[in-house]
């Protein structure tokens, strides 16, 4: 009985953080962003009132799309939801575990974007269809990057359960410590998120201009809570990507136990560890002009051989 | 350790470096030629001073272990200095000549022979260096030493040769590098002392200690690295495009010196990885790679039209039978290599010479297009039709001799091991008779080619009707002192050895073979 | 010696961080920004040699750290930048192989390294046990990008890259060179990258171009 309202607790708890931690982390960006600009910026907390003013709102829908332009936003947010909790956050010994497997996040992750994808397609305007088709590029390179380079994690730690990654790194035990393929994977992971997440070199957040735009061409026809579950669900899948990549490469002070002391220090070294990404993401898109959507072949496929050269260095290394 | 050698090594090692410095501040012709003779003579002596030391004590150690000197090294110097002088000669009237057409401005011959000198300091660095990382370091040298004597004439083809030479010498010699690197890896495990683990001299003791797995691999590099600066067949594509286009003596000098001190590195790399690995492992890699440079030398020499490029593909072809006879290994077949570098110094260098003084009457490289040589250039030809006799192998010539050395140890030589491993699953056995017979085939067969190649087109060029525009008749000069001394080595050596080299030659096969 | 062993990790953290940049250089199209990668490994490699140094208690990989650092990741790179500057032409790398494919290749290189140097791995008694692997890895890519590239600077680069590999091998697997060998190795790079500057202005100069496939006057 206490194990089920244990779980139930946790749940509720890392649902609660992450719908509040993603729109900070999307705000820290643009802050970090504007600073380097020698703006001074929005505050951090712009988001929320964003998401607050949209909700508000009246949503204006297209009479040419069909019940998929409107369950989109709702399948698209359950969906990144569910995804991050999947990724141990703030301890290791998360709840859902039994259906932690990587390959199920991946497909979460999937499932919302192909939805998106429709979505765009729906309304039937140009930019859409655009918007559409230039993210199904992306997603068809990214995954298989995604994939090889989670799997080059798990051959470390001996499964694809990602708190038993996660524990087992936190705790190092029965872990192969190995720099080669870590940083081969982080670095793939890395891109990964970049393009995941319409970060800089692949896609700008900022812009509207319809010759360079892919994630705010497809979600262009949407207004009020539609458009708002839709930004949040963006800021939750970008704040799922940091956690994986802190929780997987930097697990250090995660709760490894339910202790209550644990679990605090967990959540304190969380948000200090989402935060500092978020500082290290917006430097990268200050750094480096968006790529030509030609030359994106490119980058995303330095993913997969990265991620594909993990692999193979813990074959040879090991082998 | 030897106050002897001492002097002689200074002076090998300071003149060219102060005649290159001197060179690059005076323009004056005359002081430049009093300049050349004076190192070469200086040079000369001190290599006839270490000659007699070395046969009394074996080897010489000296400047704080930094130099070792035996026969191999010995000798391999006196074809460096023997080249060297009669190249710096016959540069003289070369330039002059050239300053004089306009092809090279005359403020640039302090910058040849600054260079010249230069690219001979660095191969008697190489030569005279007891640790394998300054050889290497002396090796890239005459890399970077040459790159700008290459493309001297400025042509567009000239710069074009210049830069695949550059860029292929540097990456086949970061190879070798590599293959150095790996023969430390291993030697400063056994020592574990890092300052001396690259000397020849503290390898020579522990050699047999190594990790023979690490020196095979080692070897490889060093034979690619080393190789390509040689110019055996893989990597020979930059030998005809530089040969082609460099002025004649500086052809010369890369011909006759720069690859046989490039033999020199691998040869010394090969007697230390004898020691650790069996024999017959480096043997067979020396024979495959000497076998195929022959080969293809032989195919290209059969389609040239341009007789730079067509002494630049016998080079290939010569270092090729060297490199078989050390590949082949025995007394008969080290000496026969060792010998045979030294004959195709001196036929090479008369044969590039001769090629300079053609270019300059001529003003063509094809060979179509010279003909009559005979009335022409009465010495050219003759110098022409010696070189090339003796680089097709005829009998009064040294280079016949050493061919037939090299041609009988590959005939009787039993190899070591039969046995033929082909991927990880297939070995196949051949009696070694057998195979003796097919690779001797083999040989013969293109040698056969590759003479009448050669022949017809060194006929084609010294006889025939002059074209009506090229001026009659060739004055004695100064120029000709080189060929004229080549050729008659060349003959000499056919009938005899001199003692003094012979004994160098027969202690630089004791090193080789380690015994 | 589980302190020893943080080390060995932290080397071959280096080390991977070099072929990491490797791979960056090949996928990067911009002459200049391949310049700055280039002197970003130089950096990573300054600092892996540190660390044996540190490790080891070898004093004389200290002076060529910091060699490294001066001639590699300060006076080659501006070298190459003055020589990028005064080409004037188009900036962007011109490739044979297109960067995925090139990529893959790498990796393939990459597996060949480590298959080549499989046999004397495990002998490695020493610090480290796969940067000898990844000194070659390296060293490959380099001789790749010299094939795959067609731009002098380009191949520059290639080489520079095979000469940090080599010294990546030199350092950690064998804890450097004698340092006379050292001084030498540094003086020959930056003369050959010296000259191989002035020979790209020869080329700019006579042939309007420094794509090194256009050097199609000699052929057979």
């Amino acid at each position: 009985m206490t194990s089920i309202l244990q779980a139930v607790v946790l749940i509720a708890v890392q649902t609660g953080i992450m719908l509040a931690v993603a729109p900070f982390i999307v705000g820290l960006i643009r802050k970090v962003k504007a600073r380097l600009q020698l703006r001074r910026g929005a505050g951090v907390l712009q988001p929320y009132a964003d998401l607050a003013k949209l909700f508000r709102k009246q949503p204006i829908i297209s009479t040419t799309t069909s019940w998929i332009f409107t369950a989109t936003p709702y399948i698209l947010f359950a969906s990144t939801l569910l995804a991050g909790l999947l990724v141990p956050m703030f301890t290791s010994r998360i709840p859902l575990s039994f259906a932690g497997n990587i390959i199920a996040l991946v497909y979460l992750f999937g499932l919302g974007t192909f939805f998106l994808i429709l979505a765009g397609l729906d309304a039937g305007s140009a930019f859409g269809g655009m918007g559409s088709s230039r993210e199904a590029i992306v997603a068809s390179l990214t995954e298989p990057a995604m994939i090889m380079s989670i799997f080059a994690i798990a051959l470390t730690a001996g499964s694809t359960n990602l708190s038993t990654i996660v524990h087992k790194t936190a705790l190092l035990d029965g872990i192969v410590l190995d720099p080669s393929p870590h940083l081969m994977a982080l670095a793939a992971l890395m891109i990964v998120a970049l393009a995941e997440t319409g970060r800089v070199p692949v896609d700008n957040p900022a812009t509207h201009l319809e010759l360079t735009m892919i994630h705010e061409a497809m979600v262009l026809e949407y207004s009020g809570r539609y458009l708002a579950l839709v930004e949040w669900a963006a800021a939750l899948k970008l704040l799922v990507f940091l956690t994986l990549i802190a929780n997987v490469f930097a697990p250090w002070g995660i709760a490894t136990s339910l202790e209550p002391v644990a679990l605090a220090v967990g959540v304190v070294a969380y948000l200090a560890k989402v935060s500092g990404l978020a500082l290290v993401i917006g430097v990268i898109e200050s750094m480096f002009a968006k790529l030509r959507l030609f030359r994106l072949p490119d980058f995303l496929g330095l993913a997969f051989i990265l991620a594909l050269l993990a692999v193979i260095f813990f074959y040879v290394l090991r082998g | 350790m030897n106050e002897i050698a001492l002097a002689p090594v200074a002076v090998l090692l300071a003149a060219p470096l102060l005649t290159a410095l001197l060179s690059a501040a005076t323009n004056h012709p005359f002081v430049l030629r009093a300049l050349n003779l004076g190192t070469m003579t200086a040079l000369a002596l001190s290599e006839a001073v270490i000659v007699g030391d070395l046969s009394g004590h074996g080897a010489i150690t000296t400047l704080w272990g930094l130099v070792y000197l035996d026969g191999l090294s010995a000798f391999i110097l006196l074809i460096i200095i023997a080249i060297g002088c009669t190249a710096s000669v016959y540069s003289w009237d070369y330039l002059a000549d050239h300053v004089a057409r306009g092809t090279i401005a005359p403020g640039r011959t302090r910058l040849f022979f600054c260079l010249f000198h230069l690219f001979l300091f660095a191969m008697i660095v190489a030569t005279l260096a007891n640790s394998l990382g300054v050889l290497w370091v002396a090796m890239e040298g005459t890399t970077l030493a040459t790159a700008f004597l290459i493309s001297f004439f400025r042509t567009r083809e000239g710069l074009e040769a210049g830069w695949k030479y550059l860029i292929l010498c540097s990456v086949g010699i970061a190879l070798a590098l590599f293959g150095t690197v790996l023969m430390y890896y291993s030697s400063v495990r056994v020592l574990g002392d890092v300052s001396a683990a690259l000397n020849v001299t503290i390898l020579q003791q522990v050699a047999s200690q190594l990790d023979p797995q690490v020196l095979k691999l080692a070897f490889i590099f060093v034979l690619v690295g080393y190789g390509t600066k040689i110019g055996l067949a893989p990597m020979h594509s930059w030998v005809p495009e530089a040969y082609g286009e460099a002025p004649a003596p500086v052809v010369a000098m890369l011909a006759g010196v720069l690859e046989t001190v490039a033999v020199y590195a691998l040869l010394r790399t090969k007697s230390i990885v004898d020691q650790a690995v069996p024999d017959y492992y480096t043997g067979n890699l020396l024979l495959l790679l000497g076998l195929l440079s022959f080969v293809v030398a032989a195919l290209f020499i059969l389609i040239q039209h341009d007789y730079k490029r067509m002494f630049a593909y016998s080079s290939i072809e010569h270092m090729g039978i060297a490199i078989a006879g050390f590949g082949v290994g025995g007394p008969a077949g080290t000496f026969g290599g060792l010998f045979h570098l030294l004959n195709h110094a001196l036929a090479k260098s008369l044969a590039f010479f001769a090629a300079g003084n053609i270019h300059r009457r001529f003003g063509t490289r094809e060979i179509q297009e010279v003909h009559g040589m005979a009335s022409v250039q009465p010495i050219t030809a003759l110098a022409v039709l010696i070189a090339g006799l003796a680089l097709a192998g005829m009998p009064p010539f040294s280079m016949f001799l050493s061919e037939m050395l090299v041609l009988s140890s590959l005939a009787t030589q039993s190899f070591a091991s039969d046995t033929l491993h082909l991927g990880r699953f297939i070995t196949v056995i051949i009696a070694h008779d057998v195979r003796n017979l097919a690779v001797v085939l083999l040989f013969l067969l293109f040698a056969v080619a590759l003479f009448g190649g050669f022949i017809y087109r060194v006929v084609l060029m010294v006889w025939g009707t002059a074209p009506r525009d090229v001026p009659s008749g060739e004055r004695w000069s100064v120029s000709h002192i080189p060929l004229a001394v080549t050729a008659l080595a060349l003959i000499g050596l056919g009938w005899a050895i001199p003692e003094p080299v012979k004994g160098l030659m027969d202690q630089a096969v004791i090193v080789l073979l380690g015994r | 010696m589980p302190a020893f062993d943080i080390g060995s990790q932290l080397v071959n953290l280096g080390s991977a961080l070099l072929l990491l940049s490797c791979f960056a250089i090949v996928a990067q199209r911009r002459l200049s920004a391949c310049v700055d990668l280039f002197a970003l490994q130089s950096v990573f490699l300054a600092a892996t040699a540190a660390l044996v140094a540190f490790l080891t208690g070898i004093h004389h990989i200290y002076a060529a750290a910091g060699l490294t650092i001066l001639i590699k990741a300060v006076v080659i790179p501006n070298i190459l930048k003055q020589v990028i500057e005064r080409l004037n032409v188009n900036r962007e790398v011109d490739m044979n192989v297109n960067v995925p494919t090139g990529l893959l290749i790498c990796g393939g290189l990459v597996m060949l390294a480590f298959f080549i140097t499989q046999p004397i791995i495990p002998l490695g008694a020493l610090l480290t046990r796969d940067s000898l692997a990844i000194a070659l890895a390296i060293v490959l890519i380099g001789f790749f990008t010299m094939i795959a590239r067609n731009k002098a600077v380009t191949q520059i680069i290639g080489f520079l890259v095979m000469e940090n590999g080599l010294f990546l091998g030199a350092t950690a697997a064998a804890y450097g060179m004698p340092l006379i060998v050292e001084l030498g190795v540094f003086f020959d790079v930056l003369v050959g990258t010296l000259i191989i500057g002035l020979y790209t202005h020869r080329l700019q100069d006579t042939f309007d171009t420094v794509d090194t496939s256009r050097l199609t006057a000699l052929k057979e």
